[in-house]
């Protein structure tokens, strides 16, 4: 290879799982996303046990392309595949679905109107373990999480300004990319805010984060650069 | 201090010091068939995978998304590949047009032979590297300032002070983000002058694009 370089490719490949129960669905979305840079397909299947049957290394994205989005099939998946982003195609955008998904263990939806960069991001990011949602329905789609559990007071913990703006961003929604491109910041440091985060608020994970920001209103506070 | 101990010193301080490489592009050129097309580009720049990525594209049009006025190498390679990998964009253009170098008589036609041998160099070049770098790289920086040598108006004083202003621009970029590998891609002719700005700042290592 003329380039030094290549291994940093390696490192942040996704590996793909396409679970389509149609022939020709399967097929164009493999023709469609096997050259899109940062992914890697490592299959395509139609039935839940041939999921079962595929270990490809992580990170992994399962992206499904079901006729009818059953809350029942996330869990099963999610049973097997503890650690794999799973990311669905749907028609429209539904709260009440989003919701009922992203209980059952879900890591995004995304519309089939959708381009195939914003495809491609998505699968990224859901990777990642990142809610993928429509940016108008995440906060909606976090409170109606958060409703029913308790709120903890948030009054000692201290956040940096820029943990602060990352915060915000996370709890609209955002995906780190996103975060870091309103911050002109690199991924890998919003990563390492986002940890400084978790830490101080006590929680393990960015929904969490996210459902903590909601119910402290951090995504009404507009300190973000995004919308300087 | 012994010699291992200056060793270890010397690691901790360019560990701190933001890696930082610049790239040349050829606007139109990139559309001919040549070694450094727009294809060889985007992969050029897939491999090395920056987390940021700083574009001579002013901050408004960054803001307003408004890219109709970007070079075609912006435009149909780099913004898409950004767009859809964790690649970041930072703008770090400035607010004026650049003035083309012209002039009339003998002077006109000096810059006019002078820029068919750049064409010529990049045409012949066998890839990116031959364009970034070794004699073919200064030998277009010095035909490059000749040309601007040549021009009447304020090319000179514009392009000094296009390049302060990118350079000032990717240092606050660096400076933002210490931590980040830094990617600069900007017209070939704007390279030379940028990297030796740049080393002359000790919180940025200035490296070749293929050690970033």
């Amino acid at each position: 290879m003329r380039h030094n370089v290549s291994n940093w490719n390696r490192l942040l490949t996704t590996n793909l799982l396409i679970y389509a129960t149609s022939n020709l669905h399967r097929a164009a979305w493999q023709a469609l996303l096997e050259k899109q840079p940062g992914i890697s397909i490592e299959g395509a299947v139609g039935t839940f046990k041939q999921i079962a049957g595929i270990w490809p290394s992580p990170p992994v994205v399962v992206l499904v392309d079901m006729p009818l989005v059953q809350s029942e099939l996330v869990s099963k998946i999610r049973a097997i595949k503890a650690d794999y982003g799973l990311l669905f195609l749907v028609e429209k955008y539904d709260l009440d679905e989003i919701v009922a998904v992203l209980r059952a263990g879900a890591t995004g939806l995304i519309t089939h109107d959708t381009t195939v960069a914003e495809l491609s991001r998505s699968i990224i990011a859901a990777g990642r373990g990142e809610i993928v949602l429509p940016q108008e329905l995440a906060t909606q789609a976090l409170i109606a999480l958060a409703r029913g559990d308790d709120v903890k007071n948030g009054s000692s913990v201290v956040l940096t300004e820029r943990e602060q703006e990352v915060l915000d961003l996370l709890a609209r929604g955002h995906t780190n990319k996103n975060i870091a491109q309103a911050l002109f910041l690199s991924v890998r440091t919003v990563e390492a805010h986002l940890r400084n985060i978790y830490g101080k608020l006590g929680v393990s994970s960015r929904t969490e984060a996210a459902i903590w920001a909601v119910n402290h209103d951090h995504t009404l506070s507009g300190r973000t650069a995004a919308n300087r | 201090m012994d010699h291992r101990q200056g060793k270890q010193a010397k690691t901790v301080a360019e560990k701190e010091r933001t890696r930082v490489a610049v790239l040349g592009t050829l606007a139109e050129f990139h559309h001919e068939p040549i070694p450094y097309d727009m294809s060889a580009l985007v992969d050029l720049v897939a491999e090395i995978n920056p987390d940021l990525l700083c574009l001579d594209i002013t901050p408004e049009q960054w803001h307003k998304q408004s890219f109709g006025n970007l070079p075609p190498e912006y435009q149909e390679a780099l913004l898409p590949l950004a767009h859809q990998t964790d690649i970041v964009v930072a703008p770090i253009g400035g607010g004026q047009a650049l003035p083309k170098p012209q002039a009339d008589g003998w002077r006109g036609k000096a810059i006019k032979r002078l820029r068919n041998w750049i064409a010529t160099l990049q045409r012949t070049a066998s890839g990116p590297d031959a364009i970034n770098q070794g004699w073919r790289h200064h030998l277009a920086n010095y035909l490059y300032a000749a040309i601007r040598w040549f021009s009447v108006g304020e090319v000179e004083k514009a392009t000094r002070e296009h390049t302060d202003h990118l350079t000032h621009a990717v240092l606050q970029v660096a400076r933002r983000d210490p931590d980040a590998r830094v990617l600069v891609v900007v017209n070939v002719q704007y390279c030379h002058i940028i990297r030796g700005r740049l080393r002359t700042y000790d919180d940025v290592e200035v490296a070749a694009y293929t050690a970033l």
